[in-house]
């Protein structure tokens, strides 16, 4: 029997994909590496997944997770041919316990549909991904989701207490609890972010956070850049830490504008989007301290959202940013790196130099808040020369920003297209310990290979010892 | 005419539209989805993989509703797409099924006389109350108004000119609403003419094309839509009632010689007594008539943006607008999508009627034909399924 056969044995021939046209669909996220699936697969209960991987596991086939593969850093993408699963419809029903502000909801559920789902309980899910629409839970954990709102909030590793996975044998295991302080090793805590190397997660307890009884949305326009990142170091410095504090330069603006029509500044150089939330006194004051201190750093407009439509109308064109990009090039590199807040205003002057060096089309958009930078290169891939351009210009700007002190990635993963930079921060005794770590769930390297961690992260791979000096192969 | 490279490349693989696509909903496959089909129009377009049997279910499922258009920040241009990728689809893999349909679409919604036959013999059925045993398929036939044994057209009507006309109308007749819903076009020359309007159906006119374009019979549309443009010339405006009919009307610079002439003067009817009434040109009532359920014809909210008009026009009427669901998700008509892939348009139609009842409320307000039917199909008797026009030119007489 193939593959497909123990497949379709399983979950019927309609849920199995083996047609080259379907496979190529499958192909791709929302990064730019395409990779080769041999067939994907729709289960629908934890029971279907744990059957797969246990077929999967006789072929000795590797298997990746995706979630609605909304991923921009290749995690869904299949590194060496490999049987997908795809968990959008892994979705039972949810367990909501409102008193304990807690739900097991499915890894294939939207985030939004979570958030949408306990609106009536006045509580939402808080990471809120700029893709928050369309990626699923699943995703989130895989990634460790971050968005405009985990500035105060934290990302997703914060919000989920506990998962039920899948690991590369077929078992299923449940991972941390909704007690307060569970007891054992916190393998939830590891499995947040593993980018689906430990195993699939087929279910996930959420922590849901109340709403806030008030909240404040400032638009704030700048004539610099400088003046913008300034005026986030001097809020945060002043003690406020805002819900939100989200950032794009003037080519954004105007992508946003042409699809969102929200009467956004188009002349500013840059814009701030601040969020205050609390109770009412509060969130005035707030909101009017930041207003001076942007005005002291040289705004040249706030405007306040007068009503939740227009609140909602200035997040969605910020959360639209990265796809407006194309109306420039066809392609686009996105880049995900993190630096101190201090550092914003001088890592952002290098990377638009580094940009202009290599002569490329860049726009900004980026949670300035937590100093998570989102350079967008637009390119057109065609153009002789022009990937391998942009991908040492992205190089570059990860190494400016790790040189100030900042990390790899704010939040958008490792997955396939920063592997072999994860030597710019880790030692090699650090990445061996990971090595093991995944090693223990997963002895086969059937789940995800190739992904997180560079190839020959382990020492052993090549019968060294850990020693640090070693260079990271 | 498979998608341009150009349109190709506008998708940047986001996957921003996927929550808004029902078919993407009802399966989570991205095969059934926007970002997957503009994939799979780029692998044939490119000839990377050849045209085949899956491809061509891939682009039968689509709804064609506009969702994802309306979606996608990187402004994707993909009911052109699509209606490309079926047109050459026709020509590459000529089914039988495939046939049927542009024959229907392209061919037989033109002729009058046939339609007229047609809908004579359904209006016999309806007073002998055997509609209700007819296949599944064929569901639309429960959700007809009750229909006229001896139709009438709007066609060549010329209604009496006011002294000093506001300005011309011509008034696109259209295939199915001509025939199935004479009220609506009653409401829209009514309502007009109260506005000060001079209003012809021109004689000459064709289908819109619409339906034809969808199906890929993309020769028949351009004729139609060929003819339509010297029908329409002359004229202030042209106004359709239908919001498949007057998206596609706006479209016309892509489908005739001279069709931009059409597309500048083409409105919903919504939009444009939405502005009359803004402009004081017509009344409006207290509020005082109660709740109606409001569901937005993808052709309106997709594929004009608009949302607001019809809304108007209900409250002017002095109805409460009440909300159904926050996305707009496609009813499942979709033009002939409800006769060939029944089963997912009964599913979706199937959810939007329990949305409406959920809300309790009776009265439905839709401004499409195809919408109307599917609703009204699926929700049974007890409910009142109207176009806004209607509702206001109610409280206007
Ligand atoms: C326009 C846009 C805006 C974005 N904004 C943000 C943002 O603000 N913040 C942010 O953090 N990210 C953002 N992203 C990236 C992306 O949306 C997130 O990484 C999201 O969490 C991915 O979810 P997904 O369901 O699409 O997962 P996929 O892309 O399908 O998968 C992502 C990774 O998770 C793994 N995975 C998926 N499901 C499971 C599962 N059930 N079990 C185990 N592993 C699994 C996959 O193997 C892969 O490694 C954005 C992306 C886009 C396109
Ligand atoms: S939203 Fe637009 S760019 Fe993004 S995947 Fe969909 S069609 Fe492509
Ligand atoms: S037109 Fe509708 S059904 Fe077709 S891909 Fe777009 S959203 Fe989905």
């Amino acid at each position: 029997m193939t593959l497909v056969d123990d497949l379709q044995a399983i979950l019927g021939p309609d849920r199995v994909l083996s047609h080259p046209l379907e496979l190529l669909v499958y192909a791709k996220d929302a990064g730019v590496t395409p990779g080769e699936a041999v067939a994907a697969v729709l289960p629908e209960t934890t029971q279907e997944v744990s059957a797969c991987l246990r077929v999967a596991a006789r072929h000795g086939v590797p298997v990746v997770a995706r979630g609605t593969g909304t991923g921009l850093s290749g995690g869904a993408v299949p590194d060496e041919p490999a049987l997908l699963v795809v968990m959008t419809r892994v979705d039972p029903a949810w367990e909501i316990d409102a008193a304990s502000r807690c739900a097991w909801v499915g890894a294939g559920a939207l985030n939004l549909d979570v958030s949408r789902g306990i609106e009536g309980l006045g509580m939402h899910f808080a990471p809120d991904p700029s893709s928050q629409a369309a990626c699923t839970i699943g995703g989130n954990v895989g990634t460790n989701a971050g968005g405009p709102h985990c500035l105060a909030e934290g990302t997703t590793v914060v919000h989920v207490l506990g998962v039920e996975m899948v690991t590369a044998s077929g078992d299923v295991v449940v991972l941390g609890s909704a007690a307060p302080d569970p007891i054992g090793l916190d393998l939830r805590g590891v499995v947040v972010g593993s980018e689906g190397t430990l195993g699939i997660v087929t279910r996930v307890l959420v922590k849901l956070t109340e709403n806030p009884p008030a909240v404040r949305t400032l638009l704030l326009t700048f004539d610099s850049l400088r003046a913008a990142a300034a005026t986030v170091s001097a809020t945060i410095a002043a003690g406020i830490v805002p819900a939100a504090l989200e950032m794009m330069d003037q080519p954004m603006v105007i992508a946003v504008e042409a699809f969102i029509h929200a009467d956004l500044p188009v002349d500013a150089a840059a814009v701030l989007i601040a969020e205050v939330v609390g109770l009412d006194e509060g969130v005035d004051a707030e909101a009017a301290t930041i207003e001076r201190i942007a005005v002291e750093q040289g705004a040249t407009s706030v405007r306040v959202a007068g009503d939740d439509a227009e609140r909602e109308l200035l997040w969605k064109a910020r959360k639209n940013a990265f796809g407006a990009v194309a109306q420039a090039a066809p392609n686009y590199y996105l880049h995900d790196t993190v630096v101190p807040r201090t550092a914003l205003a001088d890592v952002v002057t290098q990377i638009y130099e580094i940009a202009e060096r290599f002569e490329l089309e860049m726009m900004n958009v980026f949670h300035a808040g937590d100093g998570n930078l989102h350079p967008l290169v637009a390119y057109d891939a065609r153009e002789p020369g022009k990937a391998e351009q942009v991908q040492a210009a992205a190089e570059e700007m990860v190494r400016v920003s790790v040189a100030a002190g900042g990390s790899l990635t704010g939040e958008h993963g490792i997955g396939l297209e920063k592997r072999d930079l994860m030597g710019l921060v880790f030692s090699p005794v650090d990445l061996d310990a990971q090595a093991r770590l995944r090693d223990a769930f997963d002895p086969d390297g059937l789940m995800n290979p190739g992904k997180i961690l560079p190839r020959g992260a382990r020492c052993y791979d090549y019968g060294m010892s850990a020693l640090p000096e070693s260079e990271p192969s | 005419m498979n998608p341009t490279q150009a349109q190709l490349d506008a998708c940047v693989t986001c996957g921003l539209c996927l929550p808004h696509c029902p078919t993407f909903r009802l399966t989570g496959d991205e095969v059934a989805s926007p970002r997957g089909r503009i994939a799979a129009m780029g692998a044939i377009a490119t000839g990377a993989l050849p045209s085949d049997e899956t491809y061509a279910e891939m682009m039968s499922f689509c709804l064609g509703c506009l969702a994802c258009e309306a979606a996608c920040p990187s402004l994707i241009p993909y009911g052109e797409m699509l209606v490309g990728a079926r047109e050459q689809l026709a020509k590459d893999q000529p089914s039988l099924a495939g046939r049927l349909r542009r024959l229907l679409a392209g061919r037989i919604l033109n002729m009058k006389w046939l339609l007229a036959l047609v809908t004579s013999g359904i209006g016999i059925l309806q007073k002998l109350r055997v509609v209700g045993f007819l296949p599944k398929r064929l569901r639309l036939m429960r959700g007809l108004r009750p229909l006229r044994v001896f139709p009438h057209s709007v066609l060549g009507v010329r209604d009496h000119t006011p002294a000093e006309p506001a300005g011309s109308v011509a008034l696109l007749a259209g295939c199915v609403m001509d025939e199935w819903f004479p009220e609506v076009h009653d409401a829209t020359r009514g309502v007009l003419q109260m506005a000060g309007f001079q209003v012809h159906s021109p004689e000459r006119q064709q289908c819109c094309g619409a339906l034809a374009a969808h199906e890929g019979a993309g020769e028949e549309a351009r004729r139609m839509a060929q003819r339509n443009v010297s029908a329409f010339s002359g004229y202030d405006y042209v106004v359709a009632d239908a919001a498949g009919c007057s998206a596609h009307l706006k479209e016309y610079n892509q489908w005739a010689e001279g069709g931009e002439s059409v597309a500048e003067r083409a409105r919903d009817v919504t939009e444009f007594v939405a502005a009359l009434i803004d402009r004081g040109l017509l009344p409006t009532f207290a509020e005082a008539r109660g709740p109606v359920a409001m569901q937005d014809p993808c052709h309106l909210r997709h594929g004009q943006r608009i949302t607001a008009a019809p809304r108007r026009l209900v409250r002017a009427a002095g109805y409460t607008p009440v909300e159904i669901d926050q996305d707009g998700l496609c009813c499942g008509a979709a033009g002939l999508y409800m006769v060939y892939e029944h089963e997912t348009a009964d599913e979706l139609g199937a959810s939007k009627a329990a949305e409406i009842q959920a809300t309790g409320l009776t009265t439905v307000v839709s401004a499409n034909p195809g919408c109307e039917i599917q609703l009204r199909s699926h929700l049974g008797k007890g409910y009142r399924i109207v176009h806004p026009i209607e509702l206001y030119w109610e409280s206007l007489s």
